[in-house]
């Protein structure tokens, strides 16, 4: 016992693969506890460990770092100052002593000591497919008391998260203590909807530019984003640091499409690639309904709706109502010869009465959407079919990144995506189908990028929009969505419920806390993760996606990256064409 | 190797004896000295000296009270007294056979038995055995002044080590002792006050020992 509470030659040990400590107690349920034999600022809360036992290796997380002592007397008292430093050192070594909680994950297979006789015939029966290979699984022992734990190194990071040099590798972040590369597998990131959350400055647009990067690099599936602040397309400089930073055109110029709404439309400055205008044609009843909350309608609205498309067809009835005449009134002679006011045949009133609606309705649905009315992206000709010319880039791996330019409110925002995803929906579906029945080209997968999500993925919102259907089950048809949010907590349950990664940077929000976790295991001790991240600099990786939660340092956006980023590129290039065409 | 003798065994038990010597004796062993007994020549007896007493012989009560005494007197009182200085011994372990327990002697010496001294040697020898069981009789005893008798066979013990050229061996016993004690706060507190009184502990600098 003496030996390992004594703390010698620590600076000897290098940090990688040190024992830190040995189990004492705990389960499955409260995790597990374990005697720190290093001074207890050695180790962080989120620390990846090893607990190599029998026949397994367990992996999990430090939860949390206890001061103890073996009588609370010996803790009270300065005994420094009473004690020679030799004798007050070694008294605290035998009474004052730091317990860790860890969070098991993961167990693995090791098989017997490769040194022992049974190692050979554990492996014989391997190869010959007696027994099954040696893979992850969730934990379902636990190692017995006295068990030594270690601080996992690169290697068990790698055999965990996977190698940076393996195809579909993505380094998002570092481990904090050993600055081991830590993988995301991008391909299969994108099966299945994603979410980056954190609080407003916690760096989230940055980690979704550097996941975006990487995906466009991956070239296995198309981006479409929402750029709600025009920040991922073109260039821009971080309003903190003042640091410049490289928009994903840039990088990829011949692979990155920037779309502005409307017309000879520019974001920050700089002309689009391409101009989205809408046709009155495509706009439905229901991209309407979507507005409710905007633009405060009646529940009389669906009536309404759908008498005018009854009235003039689904293509038609949006710019026949825009025609027509809020108020317009008429004089004519009633039989008696008397003068009096009607409404004017092309007035709103007119088409409701003869419909058969509510003329009241009809005139305040009108003023309501003449808003709509008046946007400058909305057009009864559109120069091109900008809806069709993005569904083509996307299916022909293009990245799209849609531009809201000078149109920054919330009504722009939800109608315009969800116009164009009710498309996109459409358009996967069909292709899917045809694949499945005719066995045409397979879908492109689409990864759709949403701002503020919660804008579109509220409670209120989330049932009637297409985004709830692409969250539930358009995985199956080769579209996912990557949601960035502040307020996880106001994105509806069942699109947080569907989400495979979660990414999450510093969270303080009760209830936030509470969305990123809901459904996960450990959550009261992964919270705890949560509440201490460094903002700006640390995320905590969670869910399906990966392996097992970890806290990391998030990549640094910048020259490197792009310089490490670009050595995967298929064309060599020399540093300084790089730098070159990056504008450093 | 000049053995040493302290005096006579006067009675025992199983954990501790009594041993009688003159008091003018110039050896008088120091509180803390790890002394021997030999009953035969295969079998030793250790015990550390946790008390020493001067009984009153009688003429003491009146000697005291004369005013102004003759030094041949202090002096003749001193060497023909009748009743011997006594000398507590606590048994810590014993040597048969050549190897030594820390165990109590399974047989205690029987009267007027040899009392030694040990060697510096023997110490070193007898405290490096095994893993500090010795001071298990010291620490179960409730009457005597552990906390001294700790402190004095440190100092004592650690000297001889020294010179033997193991500077470490009173950080391995004195961490042995919290590791013994550590749920006796108050004892603990008072071994270690005591133990920073020593000469082991004022004197050294300790982080050149770490
Ligand atoms: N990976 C990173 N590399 C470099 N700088 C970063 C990184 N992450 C965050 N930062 C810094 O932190 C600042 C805020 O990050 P970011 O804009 O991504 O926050 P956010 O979570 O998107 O905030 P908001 O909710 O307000 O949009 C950035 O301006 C940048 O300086
Ligand atoms: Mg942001």
């Amino acid at each position: 016992m003496i030996s390992e509470q004594t703390f010698t030659n620590d600076a000897l040990t290098p940090m990688e693969n040190r024992k830190i400590g040995y189990l004492i107690g705990g389960g499955l349920r409260e995790n597990l506890k374990a005697r720190l034999v290093i001074p207890s600022d050695q180790v962080q809360e989120g620390s990846f460990v090893m607990i190599p036992s029998g026949n397994w290796v367990y992996y999990g997380l430090v939860t949390d770092i206890q001061l103890g002592a073996t009588d609370a007397r010996f803790a009270d008292e300065e005994s420094e100052a009473r004690l020679p430093g030799e004798l007050a050192h070694w008294l605290h070594g035998q009474t004052l002593y730091t317990n860790l909680e860890i969070l098991p994950v993961l167990m693995l297979e090791r098989g017997p000591d490769p040194a022992s006789q049974a190692y050979q015939p554990w492996l014989e029966e391997i190869k010959s497919g007696r027994r099954s290979e040696p893979k992850m699984m969730p934990v379902k022992t636990i190692p017995p008391h006295h068990a030594d734990v270690f601080l996992a190194g690169e290697g068990e990071i790698a055999e965990i998260f996977g190698k940076p040099d393996q195809e579909g590798n993505f380094v998002v972040g570092y481990t904090r203590e050993g600055g081991h590369a830590v993988c995301l597998n991008l391909d299969r990131f994108v099966q299945r909807s994603a979410g980056i959350f954190g609080a407003t400055g916690s760096g989230k647009s940055f980690l979704t530019r550097i996941l975006m990067a990487g995906l466009i690099q991956r070239n296995r599936s198309s981006l479409l984003v929402f750029d709600m602040h025009n920040e991922y397309g073109y260039d821009d400089v971080a309003s903190d640091s003042g640091m410049k930073v490289n928009g994903l055109k840039t990088l990829f110029p011949a692979r990155v499409r920037v779309v502005g709404l409307g017309a000879n439309s520019m974001v920050r400055g700089t002309p689009a690639d391409f101009s989205l205008e809408i046709a009155m044609k495509d706009i439905r009843p229901i991209d309407i309904e979507l507005l409710s909350t905007e633009l405060n309608l009646k529940e009389t609205t669906p009536t309404t709706l759908e008498a005018l498309v009854a009235s003039f067809g689904p293509e038609n009835w949006f710019s026949k109502f825009k025609e027509m005449e809020n108020g317009a009134m008429v004089e004519t002679e009633d039989e008696r010869g008397r003068l009096k006011k009607i409404p004017a045949p092309s007035s709103v009133a007119a088409w409701a009465n003869q419909a058969g609606v509510n003329a009241m309705a009809a005139e305040g649905l009108h003023s309501k959407m003449s808003i709509l009315f008046h946007r400058g992206y909305i057009r009864e000709k559109p120069a091109a079919d900008g809806i069709g010319e993005i569904i083509k880039m996307l299916q022909n791996g293009m990245h799209v990144i849609l531009s809201f330019g000078d149109y920054e409110s919330d009504l722009d925002y939800l109608f315009v995506t969800n116009f164009l995803t009710r498309h996109i929906r459409e358009a996967w579906e069909a292709t899917t189908n045809q694949y499945r029945t005719k066995k045409l080209q397979e879908p492109r997968p689409l990864v759709i990028v949403v701002e503020e999500a919660h804008k579109i993925l509220n409670r209120q919102m989330a049932a009637q929009t297409s985004f709830n259907t692409i969250a539930r089950e358009l995985r199956k048809y080769y579209v996912t969505l990557l949601i960035v949010d502040q307020r996880p907590s106001q994105i509806y349950d069942e699109v947080m419920s569907q989400l495979g990664t979660r990414i999450s940077g510093w969270l303080g929000d009760e209830d936030d806390l509470r969305a990123v976790l809901a459904g996960l295991a450990g959550r009261d001790t992964l919270r705890g993760m949560l509440t201490h991240l460094q903002p700006k600099e640390e995320v905590l990786l969670l869910g399906w996606g990966v392996p097992m939660p970890i806290p990391i340092r998030s990549r640094r956006y910048d020259q490197r990256f792009w310089q490490e980023l670009m050595k995967g590129k298929s064309k060599p290039q020399s540093e300084e064409q790089i730098i070159a065409e990056l504008g450093f | 190797m000049t053995e040493i003798k302290i005096g006579r065994l006067l009675s025992s038990n199983s954990r501790q004896f009594l041993v009688g010597c003159r008091v003018a004796q110039a050896d008088i062993p120091a509180l803390g000295t790890l002394v021997r007994v030999n009953p035969q020549s295969n079998y030793a007896i250790f015990g550390l000296v946790y008390d020493l007493y001067i009984a009153d012989d009688g003429l003491v009560r009146q000697l005291a009270t004369v005013e102004e005494m003759d030094e041949s007197v202090i002096a003749d009182h001193r060497i023909n007294r009748s009743v011997p200085l006594e000398i507590r011994v606590l048994a810590v372990g014993y040597q048969e056979d050549g190897k030594i327990y820390h165990l109590l002697p399974p047989r205690p010496p029987l009267g007027l038995e040899l009392l030694w001294l040990c060697t510096d040697e023997e110490v070193v020898e007898f405290t490096n055995s095994g893993r500090f069981g010795y001071l298990r009789h010291i620490l179960r005893e409730q009457d005597i002044a552990m906390e001294e008798v700790l402190a004095a066979h440190l100092q004592l013990a650690e000297r001889a080590h020294r010179q033997a050229g193991d500077i470490h061996w009173s950080s391995r016993v004195v961490q042995e002792m919290i590791v013994l004690l550590r749920d006796d706060y108050t004892n603990l507190i008072r071994v270690l006050q005591s133990i920073a009184d020593t000469q082991v502990f004022s004197e050294n600098d300790w982080e050149n020992q770490l």
